[in-house]
């Protein structure tokens, strides 16, 4: 008698992302054998230097973002904004800009409002100049509350209250332990690090384009880092079926954590486009996208940690607040990626009258890296270690020894001066470190649909979307590797909440959750087309090979083509998911960084970063470097340029544009150098964007220290600072 | 009136013109009264290229552009941007140029205007018939890609893509003017663009590869 056999189950640890904030939850999946990738350095195209299968339509200007969206009849839409940080709103008239030719719709909606920026009215118009126009004539009538939009402000006794009172003081550790264990530390330092509120700056806006003419279906083009986050609540505005509801998202302009959901730009969207029942774009002006499209969150931390001679990290005390506008602010814990024998720490989030703050690339963590990373160079000096001989003695990660020895190499750390500012002359030169984790990894979400024509065609579908990461290019990649194809013979199909699902692009939890659903799907595929064509090879279906864009099988072969003639009319079809042996987490990377500084007009130059990555399978090296690149340069902006600058009296944004919020460009471009950790031989997909942009500001830092001797805890880095640093006012 | 913080009151709305607005207001009241003033043609109204005898234009116009070396019309008011022009009015559009900043910051918008770049966001659009524009839809196609295009997809020159029509652009009238130029050229010719995701070191390579293409082929940038 046929007995069936119980599918063995196993409990697995995977991310789940909420907003761009990674948790690990547990989960049950069979424990049955599926495809592998085989060794990382075997592969024929994935982890080699893969152009992305997109660049000629986005060098060409050919592809089409949501901002680039034009339909028949479209309108455009704006917001007024609240001009006041906390203010209720007495009146509003909108009598002159409806009078306004070519102006459809003036729509106010707020009763108060708790930051400058926050929306007030929505606009609709023929034209984007009347459009504007409608803006400016809306006449608003504040009364204005008290704010508060500094940190310090609003620790203070009887600063306002933004929300109603609550305990939300998180703490782990013991105090008392701590502070006992300071006193076996030979050296101690107590201080405090501060980071400012950083703006994500897409470049392309927060928007929508909203097609919906009346009847039973939509269509959303949005600017999101999740298709299948929109048709909920889009369906919901609209008064429709979710499942008449379609999200496009073809190509993304930058999100960075700040792009779940389609945000109030998308709910006004939605809204005046069923009011006047032609498709509307919604996109938020620069201006707006400053004030309300989200920031990551500032930090004060109040550091205390001792070491003792051995170099061993002994006691850290950390008091953390998160700068969190109206928002929540989660810095990451300390001393994060060290190990200390005991430890305290506790964290609250301040709040400010400011938009409120939302994930931003690896929330939380620069913050603290920053923090960590400049405590430990200042206890090093203490102790007299080298920093990276300390840091590899307090890791709890071994693969950050081999990084850090690697970056020390690739940097010229023989070449950093033993004192602080000792170079001769006025440039001076120094050099610093740092190191980074994250989880990554990937879980069950993702759908892939491939088809076979029988002409050949092979596309692969999925919802999930490209922010600039190379979606695109490894899903063709994963496919045409697997059935012996060129990138060119293979047509991925994203960015549609009509394909199969996808998670949102948060926690660096993309590859990771669709390449195994990709691989799946093209193994599924493989093994399918090996049965139909095997009977022509007079092959056994295992035996079947592809290779070259031929099938091979029983000394036989067939090419690409012919071998497709034997797929039904429709096409083969298969389906792939997520596999749990196909992806693996935790990511780790060292950043090492040379500067100079110009001692006489506290002028810093960054000469030289290097930053090494591991990340498992690499499915495409040069989109990884590209993405390494890009955490450097983020890291760099975000050690020496960027700030959200507050007036504390008005409770306004001096900086909401490109010309003030200052972001690194050209003449501030470092040399650069990626390195990907092939010393990493998990054969598994881990997400490596985030990870690749915590440890460079510590570096930095770190170098702008050994190089001149000014310890700059307060970012960003500025000359002033290096000045006061390096010439103090007499008192 | 209140202007809700708008920051840069770009004057006349719908049937002052720019100019004779300025005149008669002078720059700084441009946010308080101009509402006051509005009794305008509709800004939907046909396009009615009315010059008065003083040669100031009013209302929407149609002009006619030559973009990419071909003669397209299209109706725009006085103080319509050429960017605006080619995403929001011309049809079919072209929105290589992104609109990104609105205020000359980033570059995303760039240009070809008679061989110099310009930011198309900062220029208006009434400004151009007669001169020779040239976005980067003019440059090559995805079937035809210019040797800059190319380079700026083998070296991964792009991420999220929306600075890329710019910096492909700016490289390109680059190494029409200096076809050999040194890395601090390239820099120099780049720092009008920004890109945030980070790209700069691949696009600074792109240019290199593409002027070494250009040098051993001979083709134009």
């Amino acid at each position: 008698m046929a007995t069936t056999q119980p599918i063995k189950k196993k409990k697995i640890k995977v991310p789940q992302v909420v907003n761009g904030v990674p948790t690990e939850v547990e989960i049950e999946v069979d424990d049955v054998a599926g495809p592998t990738w085989g060794a990382n350095d075997k592969h024929r195209l994935l982890n080699t230097r893969i152009p992305r299968s997109d660049g000629p339509a986005k060098t060409t200007g050919t592809a089409i973002y949501t901002f680039d969206v034009r339909l028949p009849d479209m309108q455009y839409g704006r917001f007024v904004v609240s001009k006041h940080a906390r203010a209720n709103i007495k009146s509003i008239d909108t009598s002159a800009a409806e009078k306004i030719p070519g102006v459809t719709a003036v729509v106010p909606f707020a009763k108060s409002v708790r930051y400058e920026g926050e929306p007030i009215v929505a606009i609709a118009a023929k034209t984007r100049e009347a459009a504007n126009d409608a803006v400016r004539a809306v006449v608003v009538e504040y009364e204005p509350q008290p704010f508060v939009v500094v940190a310090e402000d609003s620790m203070k006794p009887g600063a306002p209250q933004i929300f109603p009172p609550s305990n939300r003081r998180q703490v782990q550790g013991n105090a008392d332990e701590v502070a006992a264990a300071f006193k076996d530390c030979d050296a101690v330092i107590d201080v405090e690090y501060r980071t400012k509120i950083m703006h994500h700056a897409c470049l392309e806006t927060h928007g929508v384009v909203v097609d919906y003419r009346g009847g039973d279906t939509a269509t959303v083009y949005a600017s999101t880092q999740g298709t299948f986050t929109v048709p909920g609540d889009a369906s919901k505005a609209m008064g429709l079926k979710q499942s008449d509801v379609t999200c496009i998202v073809q190509h993304m302009g930058g999100g960075f954590g700040s792009k779940f959901g389609m945000g109030i730009a998308g709910l006004w969207g939605c809204k005046l486009s069923k009011q006047l029942g032609v498709p509307v774009k919604m996109m938020l002006t620069r201006r707006d996208e400053f004030l309300t499209g989200g920031n990551g969150p500032g930090s004060i931390q109040k550091m205390k940690a001792g070491a003792t001679k051995d170099g061993t990290l002994v006691a850290c005390h950390s008091i953390i607040h998160g700068l969190a506008g109206v928002g929540r602010a989660n810095i990451a814990g300390q001393p994060y990626q060290y190990k200390a024998t005991t430890f305290f720490r506790e964290q609250t989030p301040v709040n400010t009258n400011e938009d409120a703050s939302v994930a931003m690339r690896a929330p939380g963590f620069p913050q603290a890296s920053f923090a960590i990373e400049s405590l430990m160079d200042e206890l090093a000096e203490k102790i007299g270690m080298d920093p990276v001989q300390f840091r590899i003695k307090n890791v709890t990660n071994e693969s950050h020894k081999r990084q850090l020895l690697r970056g020390a190499e690739a940097i010229g750390w023989a070449n950093r001066p033993a004192k602080a500012g000792s170079t001769p002359g006025h440039l001076k030169r120094g050099f610093g470190c740092g190191i980074g984790a994250w989880g990554g990894g990937g879980g069950p979400k993702c759908i892939v649909n491939l088809v076979i024509g029988r002409d050949g065609t092979v596309t692969a579908e999925s919802g999930s979307q490209d922010l600039g990461t190379g979606t695109r290019t490894y899903v063709r990649a994963i496919v045409a590797e697997e059935l012996g194809l060129g990138m060119n013979d293979v047509l991925e199909k994203i960015g549609s909440s009509k394909f199969g699902d996808a998670n949102a692009s948060g926690g660096s939890t993309t590859a990771a959750s669709l390449a195994p659903a990709v691989k799946d799907a093209a193994f599924n595929a493989r093994v399918a087309l090996a049965k139909l064509v095997a009977p022509l090879l007079g092959a056994q279906p295992d035996a079947v090979t592809f290779e070259n864009g031929k099938v091979l099988g029983n000394g036989k072969s067939l090419d690409w083509k012919q071998a497709c003639m034997t797929v039904p009319a429709a096409g083969l079809s298969v389906q792939g998911q997520w596999q749990p042996g196909l992806s693996g987490n935790g990511a780790h990377g060292a950043s090492f960084a040379e500067v100079e500084v110009d001692v006489e007009t506290g002028h810093i130059r960054v000469v030289k970063m290097c930053h090494v990555q591991d990340g498992g399978l690499i499915l495409n090296r040069l989109a990884t470097e590209s993405q390494i690149n890009g955490g450097m340069i983020q890291s760099l902006g975000m050690a020496l340029f960027e700030e959200r600058v507050m007036d504390r009296r008005l409770g306004v944004m001096l900086n909401p544009n490109f010309g003030e919020y200052k972001l690194p460009g050209c003449l501030e471009m470092p040399e650069l150098i990626p390195i990907i950790d092939d010393g990493d031989t998990r054969e598994a997909v881990i997400g490596i964007a985030e990870p690749a942009n915590i440890p460079g500001v510590g570096a930095v830092a770190n170098a702008v220290y050994n190089a001149c001797g000014v310890r700059v805890r307060d970012l960003p880095i500025t000359p002033d600072k290096i000045l006061n640093g390096l010439y103090p006012a007499k008192a | 009136m209140q202007s809700n913080g708008e920051p840069k009151p770009q004057g006349p709305i719908t049937g002052v013109s720019r100019r004779s607005f300025l005149k008669s207001v002078g720059a700084t009241a441009l946010a308080a009264d101009a509402l006051a003033t509005t009794a305008a043609p509709a800004a939907d109204a046909p396009a009615a290229a009315a010059a008065d005898p003083d040669g100031i234009v009013r209302g929407e116009t149609s002009i006619q552009l030559t973009i990419n070396g071909q003669a397209r019309t299209v109706t725009v008011e006085p103080r319509t941007t050429l960017l605006s022009a080619l995403r929001d009015r011309l049809e079919p559009a072209l929105t290589g140029p992104k609109l990104v900043c609105d205020a000359g910051t980033c570059g995303a918008c760039t240009v070809i205007l008679d061989g110099k770049t310009a930011y198309a966001c900062s220029l208006l659009a009434i400004d151009l018939p007669g001169r020779q524009i040239t976005t980067v839809e003019g440059l090559g196609t995805p079937d035809k890609l210019s040797p800059v295009q190319a380079a700026f997809c083998e070296k991964d020159a792009m991420m999220c893509g929306f600075c890329t029509s710019g910096f492909v652009t700016s490289v390109t009238s680059l190494l029409r003017a200096n076809p050999d130029p040194t890395p601090e050229q390239i820099r120099e010719g780049c720092k009008g663009n920004f890109c945030r995701c980070g790209t700069f070191p691949h696009i600074f390579a792109a240019a290199t590869a593409a002027a070494e293409t250009i040098k051993k082929t001979g083709v134009k940038a």
